[in-house]
């Protein structure tokens, strides 16, 4: 007889990539040496980003494939903590896509920052590694190394600028709030081991029956420690300061990624451990929803900057989000994950844009910059239009797909009075939505030109971003499930999100 | 063949266009050259005319005898939702797809001159906003009408936004966000219709009635109980829902002041379109769904109805009267007209409707015709204030003719259009609730008032301004214009026979429906006052 592998290297096989690339990335850094001259560094820089887009779109390849077999499997049988479904592949395919369009975007947006460090790549592999592993994560110990392993790169990316004070300001204030929040989960994670002597969400799910008070506590202070990373409200104060302080291509890439890594794992956790706490955990969901919802977009109309109020958007769409897992049904899980792909393109296409404005060492993340863009700049104006109406949740765009997604998903649900009352707020903050929405819109079509701001100039690689994001926005806005009848090819993406959360029961 | 997908060709030909032309635009940009300004003109004119005439074939091929929908196309594309691509026309959508594709040469002819700057874009988002209205128009399936309900207002909120008048950047914000509130609830009561249909039949679909040939039952067929515990399920409140979204968009009472603002900053195109077409995307609301969905609520809803759509004729006419800017008293006057098609829809009868139906159609085309006609003076003086003017009969005579008839066409002269809607509406409203449609006559005459008022204002007199005396009456292109527009004036006016027949099967089919589905569900619910009064609050 021969014994069954002890481990099953597969299931890793996207982490030990990342991981590995990200050393890899390290090394090329070194190797090439220090280079002299601005044009040099950009020219290593630019080599770098290269490198880690080839390993990230080698994994790409890899989950994809993973998915279309339905899973790896775990990576330890014996003692399952990490496993390769298709939810993690989702989950992966997702967070890789978001990782790869912002490194594109990142070389020629740090030279022009006049931060051209090749670790920025290394990190960034680094933080994707940690989230491959919280979203394949099936045990509350590998969770939390993936959090930790995802959130430590991020604390130093927001401060990479590190001559800006903003930039230092930004790196401090994520990484004190972030620590107490791993804090807690950590806290509620011991409880609930304490509670139920099981770490693996599965033992938990079965050894919990939810009247425990100390269990209840470490699940409350667990969920506590996931509501910090999806920015909502009451724990999203970090997010303003940070998504404006942090240079715009990091906070495009943790804007989406750590938001997309949070929601899967939560669904993982959602459904394995959930069941007997429902009810309560359900209003306390609902009430996160509607309080995110609420304080994200009202907070939003009343930004002056950006960066701000696409943090403040990001806060309110975490709110949409969460109605899906309110919800509870494998429609509203269905909808979660369709809403970060859908979240993914509209908010990265947003900060694309920010992006190829940047001038000099200068965001272009002020209100007045955007004055009679359309005039100067007619093919990202129109852009910026798209992103904006994309993130309204106008339909024709990814974005109301995903906001009817989740609408539908919450009235079919239960449906009693409570759930169609949180669609209402939903609908009726959606409503405040397009008001800042259409700030940027009006400003660049409405007003006449302001200083010129801006370089004339797109690189290759924030041009191919620009293209796919926009392109996905329509797509997955108009024809989400229209491709060849097979789950690989081209845009089927309610049947990947129908086959991930499938995986799970 | 040709007839199968005659509708999406008439719905898309204009954005293809569009999209062809900046496809042309960018190819000649990256030859170094570009486009010129004049090229965009006359495509969208040419695209514009071929739509039309396309378009023709719906009312030549439409059979009125037949009360179902007819050049239907039905193909599955979020299948497992019932989201379709369902398209199909009545007697109904007919007279108001060709309103629309008549409307916009028409418009894009009659600016121009007009649009100064940005005319790419301008041209661009025309032709989008006409294929939103046609397809809105034709839709049959909730989620579609519900996509080009609302990426109609994309186009539309550039265009008042970019190219209107001083207060541009706010009328277009107040048109949009007050569009959208009313859309957004539309939306959730969308979600509970569907979810009360999964219910009962255990099938998810968004169509509207059932496709041909398909076995699947359609959302008509649903039924929503009038009363009952949970105030959600209820018809009055997904009424209310449905009625917010469509009343704002008439606009009724309450609900009408984004219309002024949008109105008289709009561009004369813009005015004409959102006049003639886009208000009636709110009243064809509620006859193709409020009505048929929720019979019950609409018979429980019709005194409060009754009640704002009188206060809109006589508000819209008393606040007309004392305008002192030509376009704003067009504009307070379409509320008034509306009003009137209010009344029409919500008498629940068969004259009523085939007037309120008519009635939009004539609306469409002597407002549009009255704001073809203000723009032209605009144009001539960069001013819209009635004192400026006066007896420019004299130097003018063919325009002061031709703003005689229209205007006559407005208050409803026999013999001309709007006449024929308003005496059908009346006589409707007359049998439903008699004491209203004597007060609505009082409307008709305010509007001979104001309408008469300013043009004697306007056009007699001794000319007092020496800039009037030299101004230049209507040349060969703005006589086109309008001359295209008096001539279904006064065609409907003396002959409206072929448009009432093509009426008849789909309002008898609509109430038909109301009357099937309300016949079962004669339940006894709580008494309709007190019902009334407790929704009186989501509605506001």
């Amino acid at each position: 007889m021969i014994p069954a592998p002890l481990l099953n290297l597969a299931a890793a096989l996207p982490l030990l990539i990342v991981a590995g690339g990200a050393f890899l990335v390290l090394a090329l850094d070194l190797f090439l040496g220090i280079r002299a001259s601005e044009a040099d560094r950009y020219r290593k820089n630019a080599a770098l980003s290269l490198a880690s887009a080839g390993v990230l779109i080698v994994v790409i390849g890899s989950v994809a494939s993973a998915f279309r077999a339905g899973g790896a499997g775990e990576f330890s049988p014996e003692h399952p903590m990490f496993q390769l479904d298709r939810l993690a592949a989702y989950g992966i395919a997702v967070i890789c896509v978001g990782a790869l369009l912002s490194t594109l975007l990142s070389p020629y947006y740090l030279k022009e920052i006049g931060v051209q460090h090749g670790e920025y790549y290394a990190l960034t592999l680094l933080a994707t590694s940690g989230m491959i592993l919280l979203v394949g994560s099936v045990d509350l110990v590998s969770a939390f190394l993936g959090i930790e392993l995802m959130s430590i790169p991020i604390y130093v990316l927001a401060g990479f600028d590190r001559r800006k004070l903003r930039s230092n300001e930004s790196a401090l204030k994520y990484f004190l709030a972030g620590s107490f929040a791993s804090a807690l989960l950590l806290y509620g994670m011991a409880l609930l081991y304490g509670a139920t002597g099981q770490t693996s969400y599965a033992g938990i799910g079965a050894a919990f029956d939810g009247t425990d008070p100390i269990g209840v506590i470490g699940l409350a202070l667990v969920l506590v420690g996931f509501t910090f990373k999806i920015s909502a409200v009451p724990f999203h104060q970090w997010t303003p300061d940070v998504y404006e302080g942090a240079p715009a291509s990091v906070t495009a890439f943790m804007s989406i990624t750590v938001k997309a890594a949070a929601f899967v794992a939560l669904v993982r956790l959602a459904v394995a451990t959930f069941g007997q706490l429902a009810g309560p955990l359900t209003d306390v969901l609902w009430a996160l929803s509607a309080a995110t919802m609420i304080v994200g977009n009202l907070m939003a109309v009343i930004q002056d900057n950006v960066k701000r109020m696409l943090a403040y958007s990001s806060v309110a769409h975490a709110g949409y989000v969460l109605l899906g897992l309110v919800a509870g049904t494998s429609a509203g899980y269905e909808a979660v994950l369709f809403y970060v792909l859908a979240y993914l393109f509209m908010n990265l296409g947003a900060f694309a844009v920010i992006i190829a404005l940047t001038h000099r060492g200068h965001d272009a993340d002020r209100f007045e910059e955007y004055a009679g863009l359309a005039k100067r700049r007619p093919v990202l104006a129109a852009l910026m239009t798209l992103f904006m109406v994309g993130l309204a949740g106008i339909p024709g765009t990814a974005g109301f797909v995903a906001k009817f997604r989740v609408f539908m998903a919450a009235v079919q649900s239960d449906a009693s009075d409570r759930m169609v009352l949180l669609v209402v707020i939903a609908a009726l903050t959606s409503f405040v939505s397009v008001f800042y929405y259409l700030r940027l819109p009006r400003l660049m079509y409405m007003s006449e030109p302001g200083e010129a701001a801006g370089r004339q100039r797109l690189s290759l690689g924030e041009q191919g971003v620009l293209a796919v994001c926009a392109a996905a926005v329509i797509v997955l806005g108009l024809l989400p499930n229209n491709g060849p009848e097979d789950l690989l090819s081209f845009v089927r993406a309610f049947d990947w999100t129908r086959e991930a959360i499938a995986a799970l029961n | 063949m040709f007839d199968a997908n005659l509708l999406s060709v008439v719905s898309f030909l204009p954005l293809g266009a569009a999209l062809l032309l900046l496809a042309l635009d960018q190819a000649a940009k990256s030859a170094g050259s570009e486009l010129a300004a004049p090229i965009w003109k006359v495509g969208g004119l040419a695209a514009s005319l071929v739509t039309f005439v396309v378009s023709l074939r719906l009312w030549t091929g439409y059979d009125p005898t037949i009360a179902d929908y007819q050049f239907v196309e039905h193909t599955p594309w979020l299948a497992e939702w019932g989201v379709n691509y369902f398209v199909g026309v009545d007697g109904i959508s007919v007279l108001l797809i060709l309103l629309t594709t008549f409307l916009q040469p028409i418009v894009l002819i009659a600016s121009w001159h007009d649009i100064k700057h940005s005319l790419k874009s301008y041209v661009f988002f025309m032709l989008a906003l006409e294929t939103g209205m046609i397809a809105t128009f034709a839709a049959l399936n909730l989620f579609q009408f519900y996509l080009f309900w609302e990426l109609m207002l994309i186009p539309m909120y550039f265009i008042i936004g970019i190219w209107g008048g001083p207060r541009r950047v706010y009328a277009a914000i107040k048109f949009f966000l007050f569009t959208m509130v009313g859309s957004l609830l539309m939306l959730v009561a969308m979600l509970v219709v569907y979810r009360l249909h999964f219910e009962q039949t255990g099938t998810f679909t968004l169509d509207l009635v059932a496709p041909p040939g398909g076995a699947l039952p359609g959302l008509l067929d649903t039924n929503i109980l009038p009363a009952g515990d949970v105030w959600w399920r209820t018809q009055p409140w997904l009424f209310a829902a449905f009625a917010l979204a469509f009343g704002i968009k008439v606009p009724v009472f309450p609900f009408h002041t984004w219309l002024p603002d949008a109105h008289v900053e709009a561009p004369t195109a813009g005015s004409v379109i959102l006049a003639g077409v886009l208000l009636k995307m709110g009243t064809y609301g509620f006859v193709r769904f409020a009505l048929p969905l929720f019979p019950d609520a609409s018979v429980q809803f019709a005194p409060l109805v009754f009640g704002l759509g009188l206060a809109g004729i006589l508000y819209g006419a008393l606040v007309a009267m004392v305008q002192k800017d030509i376009k704003k008293l067009v504009a307070y006057s379409s509320i008034a007209h509306l009003g009137f098609v209010m009344l029409g829809t919500f008498a629940l009868n068969d004259e009523g409707l085939k007037g309120a139906v008519l009635q939009m159609v004539s609306h469409g085309l002597s407002t549009g015709a009255l704001f073809l006609l203000v723009g032209m003076l605009y144009e001539r003086r960069h001013t819209r204030e009635i004192s400026a003017f006066g007896g420019i009969a004299k130097p003018m005579p063919v325009y002061a003719a031709m703003l005689g008839i229209v205007t006559m066409s407005s208050i409803g002269l026999p013999g001309l259009n709007g006449f024929v809607g308003e005496y059908l509406i009346l006589l409707g409203t007359f049998h439903a609730a008699p004491w209203v449609a004597v007060a609505a006559t009082l409307g008709v005459v305010l509007a001979a008032v104001y309408m008469l008022w300013m043009v004697r204002r306007v056009v007699f007199g001794p000319v007092e301004i020496a800039e009037n005396r030299g101004l230049i009456d209507l040349d060969l292109r703005e006589k086109l214009v309008i001359a295209a527009v008096v001539i279904p004036i006064i065609w409907i006016g003396v002959y409206p026979q072929p448009l009432l027949t093509r009426l008849s099967a789909p309002v008898g089919e609509i109430l038909r429906v109301m009357e099937a589905k309300r016949a079962p569900s004669a339940l006894p619910g709580a008494p309709p006052e007190a019902l009334q009064a407790s929704l009186a609050e989501p509605a506001r």
